[in-house]
């Protein structure tokens, strides 16, 4: 249980890491605050204020470069800077390993929450259901942690592991078809679809908001049942690094 | 011409630039049309987000000469820092130029709609020009080079979003709209609207010019600040 004692000062570091709160907490803001000037007054054909999807989108959209803090901290305490002192320390490594995976899903979840918050408080944006959308961050927290663990452990290079998790949400956020409309076809209509994260936990608030609780947890279970697939391979191939 | 032929090689030196130089560009040829917005086809408007960003993941090439002390070392060899700087922007330019002409030249072949492909070849060069200079003032400025890249980044997409390459500028309330004039990316979108709605030259040659002062601004700002 000595692990326990480090959490403390994993949470303090992540903290005061102002460049992930530069990109995923103030750059979030600054595009908010710029898009419900720009949308404001706006509303959609069913009579939904344009700005409440985009908002909806871009909370969830920076999920997906939540672990990108997991990934650096993991690289630098258990492969590269730290390695040598952390194996003599007393503790269980794999743990430690762990427990920053939870401390920074639990961050990225924090600062989701933090946004969502100021899209309330300063923009004036009604959330549907506050605890289904936290639900659903906290999911897409938990999913972008353990997949970028997978790329730490799986992928011998650092940076190579950086760039595949860029990928991961560049990718995403492309094939959800934000930027431009993609190409009619199979394969990108199941990844705009059902084979996306973010369309997925997208999906399941808008599915409460018109009160279609069964679609809403369908979607929902799906984003749960690829954590459950991820996270024992995530085992696996963090065992075998670590060892 | 040494300093110009390593700067070449090193700009194609890693893996993730060598992808990043090659393929981005190769991927705005083949991006759809949009219906009414953008202009011209969505690739040619994000082309000019990749000009931001491939200026300057290159102009961090002369940050690491900076930080890792190779600056000093190059003030004790017979090279002016004047000639340093100037091979490593023409280096540099030409890599632009040379993706420039890739996605002009790319797109007359793959038959996407350019209206007039020599005037948008220009407004990419100048616009490459002005995103350089943006960038050596910018990493002029910082010591750690992942806190400029990212810092830079965040910026980028608030202009490009500003500035009319996401959204039409059309829809922006008016004061948003007037803030929009100072930013290079508002210059950029003007000049697609240009070419699209085929406006007579001289306001290509307005834009350009426009563009070229940006350029000519934040180069000396840049370049004033030498070896520390």
């Amino acid at each position: 249980m000595r692990v326990l004692s480090t959490v403390r000062f994993t949470l303090l570091r992540l903290m005061r890491n102002y460049i992930v709160l530069l990109l995923l907490l103030a750059v979030p803001i600054a595009l908010l605050t710029v898009f419900s000037v720009i949308l404001s007054g706006m509303v959609d054909e069913a009579g939904r204020p344009y700005f409440d999807q985009t908002a909806l989108t871009m909370v969830l959209a920076f999920q997906l470069f939540g672990g990108s803090t997991v990934m650096s901290y993991l690289n630098e305490d258990l492969f590269a800077r730290n390695r040598e002192r952390m194996t003599v320390a007393p503790f269980n490594r794999t743990l430690y390993a762990f427990s920053i995976l939870l401390a920074g899903s639990a961050f990225s979840f924090l600062l989701g929450a933090a946004i969502m918050a100021y899209t309330r408080l300063v923009l004036g944006l009604v959330w549907a259901n506050w605890g289904w959308t936290l639900y659903l961050i906290a999911l897409m927290a938990v999913l972008s942690s353990i997949v970028c663990v997978i790329f730490v452990c799986g992928v011998k290079s650092f940076s190579t592991a950086e760039r595949l998790s860029e990928v991961y949400g560049v990718g995403f956020v492309l094939l959800a078809g934000l930027f431009f409309p993609m190409p009619q076809h199979a394969v990108f209509e199941f990844m705009g679809s059902y084979g996306n994260p973010l369309t997925l936990s997208v999906g399941a608030v808008r599915a409460v908001e018109i009160g279609n609780w069964n679609e809403a947890w369908f979607q929902a279970n799906i984003v749960l049942a690829a954590i459950g697939f991820l996270f024992p391979v995530m085992l696996v191939m963090g065992r075998r690094r670590l060892r | 011409m040494t300093i110009f032929y390593f700067t070449l090689k090193r700009s194609f030196a890693n893996l993730a630039n060598l992808i990043f130089l090659t393929a981005a560009p190769i991927a705005c040829i083949f991006l759809p049309a949009g219906e009414g917005w953008p202009p011209l086809a969505y690739g040619y408007a994000y082309f000019g987000i990749v000009i931001l960003f491939v200026a300057i993941r290159l102009a961090q090439i002369m940050m690491e000469d900076r930080v890792k002390g190779i600056l000093k070392r190059l003030s004790v060899a017979p090279v002016r820092y004047f000639s340093y700087l100037g091979q490593h922007l023409l280096a540099y330019a030409v890599i632009l130029i040379l993706q420039s002409a890739v996605v002009v030249l790319g797109g007359w072949i793959a038959g996407q709609e350019l209206h007039r492909p020599w005037a948008l070849f220009a407004l990419y060069v100048s616009f490459s020009f002005a995103a350089l200079a943006m960038a050596l003032a910018w990493i002029s400025v910082f010591r750690s080079k992942d806190a400029a890249f990212l810092f830079y980044m965040s910026l980028i997409v608030l202009a490009a979003l500003l500035g009319g390459i996401i959204l039409p500028l059309e829809i922006f309330p008016d004061l948003l709209r007037r803030i929009a004039v100072i930013l290079p990316t508002f210059w950029f979108a003007e000049g697609l609207k240009s070419i699209a709605s085929a406006q007579p030259f001289a306001d290509n040659v307005r834009i350009n010019a426009t563009l070229c002062l940006y350029a000519l601004v934040f180069l000396v700002l840049g370049s004033t600040r030498r070896m520390q």
